[in-house]
């Protein structure tokens, strides 16, 4: 799987577009994660698999997603996974079964383990869970003073667009 | 052999308490050394960077995550603690748990200690505390009381740096004369913390409008239910001209709270307050000296004084390796600050101090009861410092014959204590919700602002089965003792706890919360009462393990937190605390190691 394709996926995957997530610096990280510990001919059965739908109309796409991706039992906790670090920056191991009927993953010597960790300082601060709740990072990307007290996004916006004028 | 080195003052522990004494005592000319367990990893900004970076990339995120885990000076962890079954202890973290029920609250070991990833609130006692066995029968008076109390309360406010507004904090708009508190008197009219009160949060302020008017029943009687600002060592607004104390090493930075939303386990830009910056104004005395990674382990008695007449400590060149050496100092006057229970777990060790038999006796905490829920709108949480507002108008009253008092916190941050989220929580999401993309994001949006939870910090009474003891089979990395702890909550504590589940059941009915609380066995706090179960979280309130007291037979220290037994000895922390009642208990701490300092300076002037 190349990096343009795995931005095109993790687009999909995580609701967020492909500029949004360039922009947040750790995908190239959590590519090479990805790639170090998932066995290449997955990754390009996964590829292969996503190139074949990635064009399709929006509801179609969702259904195909799940049947070919996500509910195939080979790829769908690879893609889970890709999801999760776009979202909460940890890797979560590959699950016991799946280890044992696709593949082993890359485990020794190399940067990264098949274990749970967080993958970095930066992707901590990175984490999509934070923006999806419409605040910022616990510890970093700070607001700023009596910020807490203000009306919140959603209420804040749907209130402006039901008096345009004010 | 080699000559002791002689101090006016040695201090064990560099914490909150022995920051404030050895900054007192150093701006008076005394030379005073402070003896400290821990690394001083957090004395320069940089340091305290690597703090930051162990927090982020730390897996779990408890409050003791930015601080190593440091096997020569080990502290306890969230993590360890476990239900214990009968007749087996439970050794799977530094303390040595006895039971029945497990003590889950800890504390820091490195320099600047616990304060360094504390929440900063800073309540005042309530008169009647002082007195709760006169009033209510239950507990231990003490032996000094709210007004002797109270010109120390103000230093403290101002060496901490608080924020809040007297006018709310004296509780008179509470229609509960038994929480009302003076802050005015004829010494000191128009009395204000250095700095304005810190904004409330949204969720806050909706949470007082939708609770105005609001009573509920306790023990038969009507009591108000009113959302009140929280005052905390947090900068905000300065007044006058108080300067708010930025971070040590970078003061520009943290003069203001910037809203990190990580007061606990660490500020990143240490707008909140933490001991570094009073240990740095100790330094800038030039009469302060800090040994860090030095542990005292042993008290020698001058048989023919009865004085302390010298420290030993164990000094390691890393915490990585075992290798130390033992080192002996002596001071005129020595003080205890290394924390409730090293203090306590010191004295057992070196048998100095306990002719009551009482040090290491009436551990308390507040056990802390969460409940959650989801709010009908988005509250926006996940926003702002910890917490910025309780309900304090359940702290007092008749119902302290009955049941515990409580005070109400309201969380900024979301079910982040009960379940971890957004973090822990979203995998699920993924894994069994079979949510992604637009779904996803969507789901969040539409839930996560609207997570809200309390948190019910239940007053724990003295009790001489609670306590800290040591044993020779259980030692550290050093050959110290590892503190054994005997633990129970008793039925007056479990009622208050009931009573404050009937309030919480009330508040959300009336708001219409949707209720997530879940309590079950499960959980190692889990408690029943009248045949209802609740599950209890330590808050970090460690206090009452040398208590004061009117005499040398019912208490470890007397109205001036010298022990009874050696008079030159000063224990400082909330060891000191008789009873914990329904305040974090730092502030009323900090005010008496004002108190024993001033007490201190005398005698060294005699
Ligand atoms: C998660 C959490 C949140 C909290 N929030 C609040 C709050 O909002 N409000 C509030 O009032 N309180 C709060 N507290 C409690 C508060 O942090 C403590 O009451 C306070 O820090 C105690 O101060 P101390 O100086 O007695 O001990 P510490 O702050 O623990 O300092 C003791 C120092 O002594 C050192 N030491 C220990 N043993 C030795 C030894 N043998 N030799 C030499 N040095 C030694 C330690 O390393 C440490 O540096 C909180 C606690 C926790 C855990
Ligand atoms: S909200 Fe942020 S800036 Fe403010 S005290 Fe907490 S961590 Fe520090």
């Amino acid at each position: 799987m190349n990096l343009g394709d795995f931005y095109q996926l993790s687009a999909i995957l995580t609701g967020y577009d492909e500029a949004r997530l360039q922009g947040s610096g750790v995908g190239e990280t959590y590519y090479e994660v990805l790639t170090t510990l998932i066995p290449s001919h997955i990754l390009t059965q996964l590829q292969d698999t996503f190139c074949t739908i990635e064009a399709l109309p929006k509801k179609a796409l969702d259904s195909e997603l799940r049947k070919q991706i996500l509910a195939n039992a080979m790829l769908g906790p690879v893609a889970r996974n890709i999801l999760k670090m776009w979202y909460t920056s940890i890797w979560y191991p590959m699950p016991t079964a799946w280890s044992k009927i696709y593949a082993v993953p890359n485990q020794s010597e190399q940067k990264y383990q098949d274990v749970e960790f967080i993958i970095s300082d930066d992707a901590y601060i990175q984490g999509l869970a934070w923006e999806a709740v419409h605040s910022h990072p616990m510890g970093a990307k700070q607001p700023g003073y009596a910020t807490w007290s203000f009306t919140p996004h959603d209420i804040a916006s749907a209130t402006a667009k039901r008096n345009p004028a004010k | 052999m080699k000559q002791c080195e002689h101090f006016d003052v040695v201090i064990v522990g560099g914490g909150i308490s022995g920051g404030i004494m050895a900054q007192q005592l150093g701006a008076e000319g005394k030379r005073v050394l402070v003896l400290e367990a821990g690394a001083d990893t957090g004395k320069t900004f940089s340091g305290y960077q690597k703090y930051m970076s162990t927090f982020f990339t730390n897996l779990i995120k408890i409050p003791n995550s930015p601080f190593p885990q440091n096997l020569n000076a080990p502290q306890p962890l969230v993590t360890d603690v476990s239900k214990i079954a009968e007749g087996k202890p439970s050794t799977n973290g530094y303390f040595v748990q006895r039971g029945p029920l497990p003590f889950s609250s800890t504390y820091t070991r490195a320099l600047g200690g616990t304060t360094l990833h504390w929440l900063g609130t800073c309540l005042r006692m309530l008169p009647e505390d002082f007195k709760i066995k006169t009033h209510f029968g239950h507990g231990l008076d003490w032996p000094i009381n709210y007004d002797d109390l109270k010109p120390y309360y103000e230093k403290a406010e101002f060496g901490i740096g608080v924020a809040g507004d007297a006018d709310e904090q004296n509780y008179h708009n509470i229609d509960n004369p038994a929480v009302h508190i003076p802050f005015k008197s004829d010494s000191s009219q128009d009395y204000d913390y250095p700095m304005e009160k810190i904004p409330q949060s949204y969720l806050d302020n909706e949470m007082h409008k939708g609770l105005e008017g609001m009573t509920v029943n306790l023990s038969g009687k009507d009591y108000p239910v009113d959302v009140v600002s929280t005052p905390q060592g947090r900068n905000g607004m300065p007044r006058g001209n108080f300067r708010p104390r930025g971070a040590v090493g970078n003061p520009d930075l943290g003069q203001r709270c910037e809203g990190n939303s990580n007061c606990v386990p660490i500020c990143p830009v240490q707008a909140k307050y933490n001991a570094l910056k009073t240990l740095d104004d100790a330094i800038a005395t030039g009469n302060v000296e800090i040994r860090s990674q030095s542990v005292a382990f042993n008290l020698e008695v001058d048989p023919s004084t009865n004085q302390i007449s010298k420290v030993h400590y164990k000094k390691y060149q890393s915490p990585d390796s075992p290798d130390y050496h033992c080192e002996t100092v002596s001071g005129t006057v020595v003080v205890l600050a290394s924390h409730a229970v090293e203090n306590a777990k010191l004295m057992l060790a070196s048998n100095v101090g306990n002719s009551s038999g009482l040090v290491g006796c009436n551990l308390m905490d507040h056990p802390t009861m969460l409940t959650w829920g989801l709010m009908p709108e988005n509250i926006g949480a996940f926003r702002g410092p910890g917490s910025t507002s309780g309900i304090p108008s359940l702290r007092g009253g008749e119902f302290r014959k009955d049941h515990a008092a409580f005070r109400i916190e309201i969380g900024n941050w979301g079910w982040n204590w009960p379940t971890g989220a957004p973090i822990a929580t979203v995998p699920d999401l993924i894994d069994e919700k079979n949510l992604y993309g637009e779904q996803l994001k969507a789901h969040i949006a539409a839930t996560y602002p609207r997570m809200f939870r309390f948190g019910f910090l239940v007053e724990q009474l003295p009790s001489v089965n609670n306590r800290v003891t040591i044993d020779p089979a259980y030692k550290d990395r050093l050959g110290n003792y590892r503190p054994v702890i005997d633990y129970d909550v008793n039925d007056y504590t479990r009622a208050g706890m009931a009573a404050a589940k009937r309030v919480s059941d009330q508040i959300f009915q009336r708001l219409g919360v949707e209720q997530y609380t879940q309590y079950d066995e499960s959980q190692p706090g889990y408690v029943t009462y009248q045949g209802e179960g609740y599950s209890y979280n330590g808050a970090g309130h460690l206090v009452g393990t040398h208590i004061m007291g009117s005499s040398k037979e019912n208490s470890v220290v007397n109205a001036n937190q010298q022990s009874w037994d050696h008079p030159n000895l000063y224990l400082v922390g909330c060891g000191n605390m008789p009873t914990i009642s329904t305040s974090n208990p730092t502030l009323t701490m900090a005010a008496l190691t004002y108190w024993a300092a001033d007490n201190v300076k005398k005698a060294l002037q005699n």
